[in-house]
């Protein structure tokens, strides 16, 4: 029963390690109390996201348009914010097209690519050092 | 005031073409790609190794991508003359 009971808080906490990487990439490290890891995920996938909209504008962001479903999947691993951004995008007030689209929504699906590598690197840490977060 | 303009960039497209320059945002993607990639598998994070490791790996991801057009290259003047 005790044994159950420690498996459940270790998927429960693998979980919510895996929820929060999501919610901010480099948050679930965070919990880990791996600082330096975190820090380097936020600043690289956020600020490769921010490219992608900086060249291709938000518009890039366009989750009930036309765009392909993996790249919309892939916009949305960086975190549920983009979400958001969609419904602001959606009435097609930001049109881009050609070259400048493109570039943006590579830079934006990789960036939420690399954000799922951490997401399960982070379920893996917190699976392998158990239900409770590694000391200092 | 500077920060509305700032934010403002961000719902207009960048200006340019399909020209041999543009190839040059290959890097900053190829630089996060091996970031994220060596912070997920390095075991114990130190600024030294950190930096060689990711510096090798940016190195070697660009090689292979210059190796890899030179080929396509090469086949694609062999096919079409």
């Amino acid at each position: 029963m005790t044994v159950l009971r420690t498996k459940e808080k270790q998927v429960l906490f693998s979980l919510i390690v895996g929820l929060l990487s999501w919610l901010v990439p480099g948050a679930g490290h965070l919990v880990l109390k791996e600082k330096e890891r975190s820090i380097i995920i936020f600043a690289t996938i956020v600020l490769t996201f921010c490219i992608g909209i900086y060249i291709g504008s938000i518009g890039v962001i366009n989750l009930y348009g036309a765009t392909p479903w993996y790249v919309v999947g892939a916009q949305v691993m960086n975190s549920p914010m983009v979400l958001v951004l969609g419904r602001v995008t959606a009435g097609g007030a930001y049109p881009v097209h050609g070259w400048p689209n493109e570039i943006g929504q590579i830079y934006t699906s990789t960036a939420g690519l690399l954000n799922l590598l951490c997401v399960v690197n982070a379920v893996y840490m917190a699976h392998l050092r158990g239900i409770e977060p590694a000391e200092g | 005031m500077e920060a509305f303009f700032i934010i403002a960039t961000f719902t207009v497209p960048e200006n340019f073409g399909a020209n041999p320059q543009s190839m040059l945002w290959l890097l900053p993607l190829v630089a996060a790609i091996a970031i994220i990639y060596k912070a997920t598998k390095l075991p114990v994070i130190t600024a030294g190794k950190f930096i060689k490791e990711t510096a090798v790996l940016f190195g070697s991801i660009i090689v292979f991508i210059i190796i890899a057009a030179f080929t396509l290259h090469v086949l694609a003047w062999l096919i079409t003359g």
